[in-house]
């Protein structure tokens, strides 16, 4: 049917062209290949492949501290998820409310938490609640935040999933003689869901990238055990490399998972 | 309420200067970024696989690392491969490479939209690949990503206080909050001085980005 914009932009080369462009696919893989020796020998010249410095990625210790810190991301993530599901359910019922009551508080709050740093927040629960007579553990300051600020992220995906559901549901539902909340709980709520699972998955990349911060609240995640391993062995360049590479797989299964989703609910 | 007047009249000066610097290391890694991601994703459509190759990794990279963790890798780990960059320019590094990324996904989704019909019929008028990709791809592809680039610029502000975490010079939002929560008890009325900078920058970016989005929409 449909051909790729790419294949329509170069389909009809001439052999001249095609020529051309296969000399230059050949150039740019030479000059990516330059690229990448010259890094390898810089990472040679400044020393860095020295044994000490990667031996002890051989040990199996290392590798347990480093999944035990990413096991500590994943709790902090999942338990920020869950915050984020319940509250972000709240704050679009309040949202949603016919009663201004309820109606102006939940958009403050919603405002308020999606346009003020994740980061802010977190020092709000480290360095502000203390003085108020409020100790959370680092779990906690970590993850109330994390979970507060996706809440309100989380509150626009519902309401975004709530508007696409077609009025003639609502209205079918009431002409049964639904009650408001029965309409809302089986018949716009289950549909709306269905739109917005990608959109909520992807949110969780998020959320485990906003779960970094651990490290500021001395919470043993993954960025902070990679500190202490830094710390204990003198190798900056291995250990953040092997913690970046951790983060971009975990966060490309979200996102590949995510597409999926999208693929199977259109 | 007091407390609040209290913040301003001890750190007025200090607030000023921290948002200008929030704003300007928003608008350079914006600018920058927007511009790299257009040139990624215009290089991503040649027909040179190696090419296709590097730049979509680039692109999942940059989009899945947490800002953080490149921020600290850029700022700590660089100098140990004798490669080192001032604090400041490390921040909007960080944050230009991120940005390049999404505006590249963004962009790439904008192009989806522009019919293959058009592309075929300027084809056919004998403009070149890369005629076709300027004047008539690219212009429509652009008008259709500003709402998700206004989002981009937000989410990009907000990200300017991982600049915390490095010891610049100067003071944004965050680390200025920071600071005055370390020095003083009127840490929280200075954290609401700072949200309410967040906030209004944030309204305005929205404002002037459904300002250009009215402008520039393109109705089917």
């Amino acid at each position: 049917m449909s051909r790729a914009l790419e294949d329509v932009l170069f389909g009809d080369l001439s052999h001249k062209a095609q020529a051309l462009t296969r000399a230059a696919s050949v150039t740019v893989a030479a000059a990516l290949l330059v690229l990448a020796a010259a890094v390898v020998f810089r990472f040679h010249a400044a020393g860095q492949f020295e044994g000490r410095l990667w031996e002890f990625f051989a040990w199996q210790t290392t590798w347990v501290f480093l999944a035990k810190g990413l096991l500590g991301t994943l709790a902090s993530a999942a338990m920020a998820a869950v915050i984020a599901l319940v509250l972000g359910l709240v704050l679009l019922l309040g949202r949603l409310s016919p009663l201004r009551l309820l109606r102006w508080p939940a958009i403050a709050v919603i405002e308020f938490l999606r346009g003020v740093p994740t980061l802010l927040l977190i020092y709000v629960c480290f360095l502000l609640l203390p003085s108020l007579g409020l100790k959370l553990s680092a779990y906690w300051m970590l993850t109330l935040p994390v979970g507060l600020s996706t809440a309100a992220v989380v509150a626009e995906v519902y309401r975004a999933g709530v508007l696409a559901v077609p009025r003639g549901q609502t209205d079918a539902a009431r002409a049964l003689g639904l009650s408001e909340a029965r309409v809302f709980v089986h018949v716009v709520f289950p549909q709306a869901l269905r739109f917005i699972v990608p959109a909520l998955v992807a949110q969780l990349v998020i959320v485990v990238k906003d779960t970094t911060f651990g490290y500021v609240v001395t919470y043993g995640e993954l960025m902070q055990n990679a500190k202490v391993l830094i710390a204990n062995y003198r190798s900056l360049v291995p250990v953040y490399l092997a913690v970046a590479v951790l983060y971009c797989l975990v966060n490309y299964a979200i996102s590949r998972a995510s597409q999926r989703l999208g693929r199977r609910v259109q | 309420m007091g407390s609040v007047l209290r913040v301003l009249a001890d750190y007025g000066p200090a607030f000023g200067q921290a948002l200008l610097l929030t704003w300007k290391l928003t608008a350079l890694s914006f600018v920058a970024g927007f511009a790299l991601g257009i040139v990624v994703t215009v290089a991503r459509l040649l027909p040179l696989r190696p090419l296709r190759f590097v730049l979509t990794t680039y692109v999942e990279v940059f989009r899945n690392i947490p800002s953080v963790a490149l921020l600290i890798f850029i700022v700590f780990a660089l100098p140990d491969l004798n490669v080192l960059i001032d604090y400041e320019p490390s921040v909007i590094l960080t944050l230009t490479l991120v940005c390049s990324a999404f505006t590249a996904d963004y962009l790439r989704t904008g192009i989806n939209t522009v019919g293959i019909g058009q592309v075929e019929a300027a084809r056919s008028l004998g403009l070149s690949p890369m005629g076709v990709v300027v004047s008539v791809v690219l212009p429509q592809a652009l008008r259709s990503v500003v709402q998700p680039m206004t989002s981009l610029l937000i989410a990009l502000m907000l990200s300017t206080s991982l600049a915390s975490q490095v010891p610049l010079p100067g003071r944004e939002l965050t680390a200025l909050v920071a600071k005055i929560a370390n020095d003083s008890a009127i840490g929280m009325a200075a954290f609401a001085v700072a949200a309410s900078a967040y906030l209004v920058s944030g309204l305005l970016i929205a404002w002037a980005g459904a300002a250009v989005e009215k402008k520039v929409r393109i109705l089917r």
